[in-house]
């Protein structure tokens, strides 16, 4: 029976694992203005994308919006997440549906929402001056904050989804007992709820961050020209510079600093509860 | 959790405001979609069908709807069955290394799809080169492209179902003479089924919104809509975008609502 791994195991052997050994490879060849790339086996791709200020200053973006825009969506997410796995009969469906239908609607359509809430004639800028609150309308968009409300409207349902299926198992009479015997409401949360959920948490956040490092439209389109992240880092090498060997490396640096960082933060997170 | 009012006012505000950054997005599309101006502006000098009119006569997005629409059934359809199965057999006969293998297995959702996308390029290249025909730009390579987002979700929401399952139910089939397969079909699939159908709607979601793995695997006239509409939008932002987005996030809430008729969404999950 265990044989029945075999065939889903060799398709992600062949379709992740053999591609991922290839592009590692290829980050250690050199890159030639002439011939495209040139087999060698060099870490200079590595040095030149942590040394050169630019794409250092690319990372550091990255880092920030990607852990920045995690730590908002579980403070949304979790409130979220509990109401709804409180929640009874019919509306709770209803509920789910709202959370869950937008992820199928892709990410592409939701930022062209942003644009006309966000932009100097939309909605948001429209109200503002109809009020007379505001002269000139806000440049609300191309900006950072843009951007991390665009990752976050993306990634809030699998935060708010995974959280709910694990609160869902979480006996209300625990929460009701601790209540009873006179823990204020926040004390419930922190001590009850909280280290109950923290399965969940994890799992959500590490879910959530690698959405958040990969994020590529919401940078893009509401970042404006000025606003860089890895993921288009990483396609502009391949599509318009044509430097594979650089893109391969600026890859696995990407590849390299998500997975660090969700080791270390699901071991730090749990950590802090196994008391 | 009772919450005095200052508490509940702040948990009601963090649901309001969760909801709102979900479906302003969505629902402002739906809005511009029937501006009759170009240039997207507030408030609209009229209202207007045309944009409609105008994103049916753009081949691209038809032929990009109809595109994630093959790849999204065939992904899921691939992707479903090995991934159940693996699923299953991790959970059940519990093999040596396991662990591994399931590590493995979940190994596409912690890798950037930026990263995987690249990395199938290059692959694909060397194996067009290798066995001299296009993979690139063709449904097939966009497919198994695609599985590779179906089997993480699928493993990771099946084997949640078989860990929830109670197997004392299996062995009293079996004491009651039930045959093994007997059992399996009709003790151990049904208590699967959650499972599956859960794993279905995420593997068919997930490959239907996919950008990141896509973008260097498509090619002219073989394009997903996501990445046509990311085309599209990198050039101009007028409501033929919108129109579209309208049609698919309408055609989306009904399938849902059908959906949801025959078994409950809020359970599967």
């Amino acid at each position: 029976m265990a044989a029945l791994v075999l065939p889903a195991g060799v398709l992600v052997l062949l379709l992740l694992v053999a591609p991922m050994l290839l592009l590692f490879r290829i980050s250690l060849n050199e890159f030639s203005p002439t011939q495209m790339m040139v087999e060698a086996t060099t870490a200079a791709n590595y040095f030149r994308a942590v040394q050169d200020p630019y794409y250092r200053q690319v990372l550091v973006t990255t880092l920030a919006v990607a852990t920045g825009s995690t730590l908002l969506t579980l403070g949304l997410g979790f409130p979220t997440a509990y109401w709804l796995a409180r929640m009874q009969g019919r509306w709770k469906s209803f509920a789910t549906i709202v959370v869950m239908f937008p992820l199928l609607v892709g990410n592409v359509v939701r930022a062209a929402g942003w644009l006309a809430l966000l932009g100097n004639g939309g909605a948001i800028n429209a109200a503002l001056l109809g009020l007379g609150v505001n002269a000139a309308p806000l440049p609300l968009l191309y900006n950072t904050g843009a951007v991390v409300a665009g990752i976050v409207a993306v990634v809030l349902p699998y935060m708010i989804l995974t959280l709910s299926a694990v609160i869902e198992g979480i006996p209300r009479q625990a929460e009701e007992a601790a209540s009873n015997l006179g823990a204020s409401p926040l004390t419930v949360f922190r001590r009850v709820v909280l280290p109950l959920a923290l399965p969940g948490v994890i799992a959500g956040s590490v879910l959530v961050f690698v959405l958040c490092m990969n994020t590529y439209a919401s940078a893009v389109l509401l970042g404006g020209p000025q606003f860089k992240m890895m993921a288009p880092a990483v396609y502009d090498q391949f599509v318009r510079g044509n430097n594979w060997p650089f893109g391969a490396a600026l890859a696995f640096i990407l590849l390299g600093f998500t997975l660090v960082l969700t080791v270390v933060g699901s071991a730090v997170l749990g950590r802090c509860y196994r008391r | 959790m009772t919450l005095p009012s200052p508490g509940r006012v702040a948990f009601a505000a963090l649901v309001g405001a969760a909801f709102t950054l979900i479906l302003a997005p969505v629902v402002m599309v739906m809005v511009i979609s029937i501006f009759r101006q170009e240039i997207v502006s507030f408030p609209p000098e009229g209202l207007t069908l045309d944009w409609y009119v105008n994103a049916w006569e753009r081949q691209e997005f038809a032929r990009g709807f109809i595109t994630s629409l093959q790849v999204a059934l065939l992904a899921t359809l691939v992707g479903v069955p090995f991934g159940t199965a693996a699923a299953f057999a991790l959970v059940r006969a519990k093999p040596r290394g396991g662990g591994a293998l399931n590590t493995l297995l979940l190994g596409p959702l912690a890798v950037p799809g930026v990263v995987a996308g690249t990395a199938l390029y290059m692959f694909y290249l060397r194996a067009e080169f290798w066995l001299d025909r296009d993979i690139t730009s063709t449904l097939e390579g966009l497919v198994a492209a695609h599985v590779l987002l179906t089997i993480p979700w699928t493993v990771r929401l099946v084997t949640a179902s078989l860990q929830g399952m109670d197997q004392a139910a299996e062995e009293a089939a079996a004491n009651l003479g039930a045959r093994p397969f007997t059992v399996f079909r009709r003790v151990t699939l049904p208590a699967m089924r959650p499972g599956i159908i859960a794993a279905c709607l995420f593997s068919f979601i997930q490959s239907f919104e996919n950008l990141e793995l896509s973008l260097l695997l498509v090619g002219p006239g073989r394009t997903t809509l996501p990445v046509a509409m990311l085309n599209y939008l990198e050039f101009r932002v007028d409501p033929t975008l919108a129109a579209v987005a309208t049609v698919q996030i309408l055609l989306v809430a009904v399938l849902m609502l059908v959906t949801d008729r025959f078994v409950s969404i809020a359970r599967t999950v």
